[in-house]
C-alpha cells in the first residue's frame, strides 16, 4: 500500500491540498448523522417512565461530553509532534484546537446544567464529579489559551502550549479521578436519579451513537476547517496561496 | 589547561547553596510569603464570620486556600531574577543535567517560602479555632503537600518567565493543576475526625509528591529551554 499521501499530510500545502477533496464528504457525512441525529434524538425517544422528555437533552449532552474528552489527547499528540518534529502543521492543528475544547466543554457543562435543572432541581451540583472535573477541564483548556495569546513569538507559542498540553493531559486524569474519589469520601448523598442507568434501552442509546458519530464529524470538519484558515494566515507570503486567492 | 568536572551532585548541592545564600540576603523577599499567609487567614473571620463553630468547619480549607495562594505568589521570584541577570542562561548551558538543577531550584525556593508556612500553620490553625486533633493532619498534608505545590508551580513560571506581565497567566496556568493536592491536603485534615485513617491520605500526598518530583522538574527543564533561546 501507498502512505506517501500520509507524510504529504504534514506539509501545509498538501495538507490543504488534501482536505479540500475530504472536506465535502465530511461535511456531507457531519450534516447526514447530524440531522438524523437530532430529528431522532429530539421527535422520536420516548419519554422515560421517570425522566419523561429530558433524556433527549442527554442525547446531545452525551455526545458533547465525550467527544471533549478527545481534545487533550489530540492536543498532547500534536504537542509531542511538535516538540519531537517541529512540525508546523501539528501546533497549527493544536492552536484551534485549544479554543474549540473550550467551547465543546462548555457546551457539555451547559447542555448538563440543563437536564440538572429539570432532573436533579439544580444548575450547579459539587456532589457529581463529572460536572466538577469538566469545569478544571474547561479551566485548564483556558489556560493553554491564555498562554498562547501571552507569548507573543509564533514559534515560542507553539513550544509552550504543546508543553503546557502534555502536562495538562496528564493533569486532567489525575484531576478526574481525585474529584471521583473526593465525592466518595465528602459527600456521599447524591441526589436521586444521578446515574444515568434508567434510560439505556436500544431506543436511547441508538441516537446517542449516531449522535456521537455527528458530533465527531463536527469536531473533525471543524478542526480541519480552522486549521486551513491558520494556513492560509500563516503562509499568506508563500506562492501557492497568493496564486490561490488570486484565482479565487 | 586542566579542566575541572563538576560532578552532578556538587552542581545540585552549588545551586543550593547559591539560592539559599541569595534568599538569605534579601530578607523582605523571604518574609513576604510568610506574612501573605498570615494575613490572608486573618481577612476570613472577618469577612466569613468570627463565630468559633463556623470558623472550626471552614479553617482547614482557608488553611489550604491560604498555603496555595502563598505559594503561588512567592513562584513569580523562581527564575526571574535568574532570567534578567543572566545565570539562567549559564545555568541551561552548564553540562550538568539540568532537572538537577532545576529540583535544587526547587528546593531552595520551598525552603524559604513553602516551609515557613509549614511552620506557622499551627499558629494560624489555633487562630481559626480548627479543632485541636486535626493540628497534626494539618501540619503534615502541609509539609508533604507544599512541595508539590512549588513543583507544580514552577512548569507555569518556567513557561512564563521571559513575558512581561505574568502575575494573573501564571495564576490562571497553576491554579487549575493544584487541584488534586488540594483535594487530598483537605481530606486529610477533615476526614480523620470522622474516623478515616490518616496514614491512607499522607500516602496518597506522598505519592503525588514522588511522582512531582520525578516528572516536574524535566516539565520545568523542558519549559526553561523554550523560554529562554
Amino acid at each position: 500500500m501507498n502512505w506517501t499521501w500520509f507524510h504529504k499530510l504534514g506539509s501545509p500545502k498538501s495538507f490543504y491540498a488534501i482536505t479540500s477533496r475530504w472536506l465535502p464528504w465530511l461535511i456531507a457525512a457531519m450534516g447526514a448523522f447530524l440531522v438524523v441525529g437530532v430529528l431522532w434524538a429530539l421527535l422520536f425517544i420516548p419519554p422515560d417512565y421517570q425522566q419523561g422528555y429530558t433524556t433527549r437533552i442527554l442525547v446531545v449532552h452525551v455526545a458533547v461530553a465525550g467527544t471533549s474528552l478527545a481534545f487533550f489527547p489530540i492536543m498532547a499528540v500534536a504537542g509531542t509532534i511538535t516538540l519531537v518534529w517541529r512540525m508546523k502543521l501539528a501546533d497549527m492543528v493544536a492552536k484551534n484546537a485549544a479554543p474549540l475544547g473550550a467551547w465543546f466543554s462548555f457546551v457539555t457543562l451547559a447542555t448538563g446544567s440543563l437536564w440538572g435543572s429539570v432532573m436533579w432541581g439544580t444548575w450547579w451540583e459539587w456532589t457529581d464529579a463529572r460536572l466538577v472535573s469538566m469545569l478544571f477541564q474547561f479551566f485548564l483548556l483556558l489556560s493553554v489559551v491564555a498562554l498562547r495569546s501571552a507569548i507573543e513569538d509564533n514559534d515560542k507559542a507553539a513550544r509552550a502550549c504543546a508543553l503546557l498540553s502534555i502536562v495538562g493531559c496528564i493533569n486532567v486524569v489525575i484531576i478526574k479521578y481525585s474529584v471521583e474519589w473526593w465525592n466518595v469520601l465528602h459527600q456521599p448523598n447524591s441526589p436521586v436519579g444521578m446515574s444515568n442507568s434508567g434510560a439505556n434501552g436500544p431506543e436511547f442509546w441508538l441516537p446517542t451513537l449516531v449522535m456521537i458519530v455527528a458530533v465527531y464529524l463536527f469536531l473533525a470538519v471543524s478542526l480541519i476547517l480552522a486549521t486551513r484558515n491558520e494556513i492560509l494566515q500563516r503562509e499568506r507570503k508563500a506562492q501557492w496561496v497568493q496564486d490561490l486567492v488570486a484565482s479565487s | 589547561m586542566t579542566v575541572k568536572h563538576t560532578s552532578t551532585s556538587g552542581a545540585f548541592f552549588a545551586t543550593l547553596k547559591r539560592d539559599l545564600l541569595i534568599a538569605y540576603k534579601r530578607k523582605n523577599d523571604l518574609l513576604n510569603p510568610f506574612m501573605f499567609f498570615l494575613i490572608v487567614a486573618s481577612l476570613f473571620p472577618i469577612a466569613i464570620s468570627p463565630d468559633p463553630e463556623q470558623l472550626s468547619s471552614i479553617s482547614s480549607g482557608v488553611l489550604w486556600i491560604a498555603a496555595l495562594l502563598a505559594s503561588l505568589l512567592a513562584m513569580d521570584n523562581l527564575y526571574r531574577s535568574d532570567y534578567e541577570d543572566g545565570s539562567l542562561e549559564l545555568l541551561l548551558l552548564s553540562p550538568q543535567p539540568l532537572y538537577f538543577m532545576v529540583l535544587a531550584k526547587n528546593l531552595s525556593h520551598w525552603l524559604v517560602s513553602g516551609l515557613p508556612v509549614v511552620l506557622v500553620s499551627p499558629l494560624i490553625a489555633y487562630m481559626l479555632k480548627l479543632p485541636a486533633e486535626s493540628y497534626l493532619p494539618l501540619f503534615l498534608s502541609l509539609l508533604l503537600g507544599t512541595p508539590v505545590l512549588s513543583l507544580l508551580g514552577s512548569i507555569g513560571v518556567a513557561l512564563t518567565v521571559g513575558l512581561g506581565s505574568r502575575g494573573l497567566i501564571l495564576a490562571v496556568i497553576t491554579l487549575p493543576m493544584s487541584v488534586p493536592v488540594l483535594i487530598f491536603g483537605t481530606l486529610a485534615v477533615q476526614e480523620p475526625r470522622f474516623g478515616a485513617e490518616l496514614a491512607g491520605y499522607l500516602a496518597i500526598l506522598g505519592a503525588m509528591l514522588f511522582f512531582t518530583i520525578t516528572l516536574a522538574p524535566l516539565a520545568s527543564a523542558a519549559a526553561l529551554r523554550i523560554s529562554v533561546n
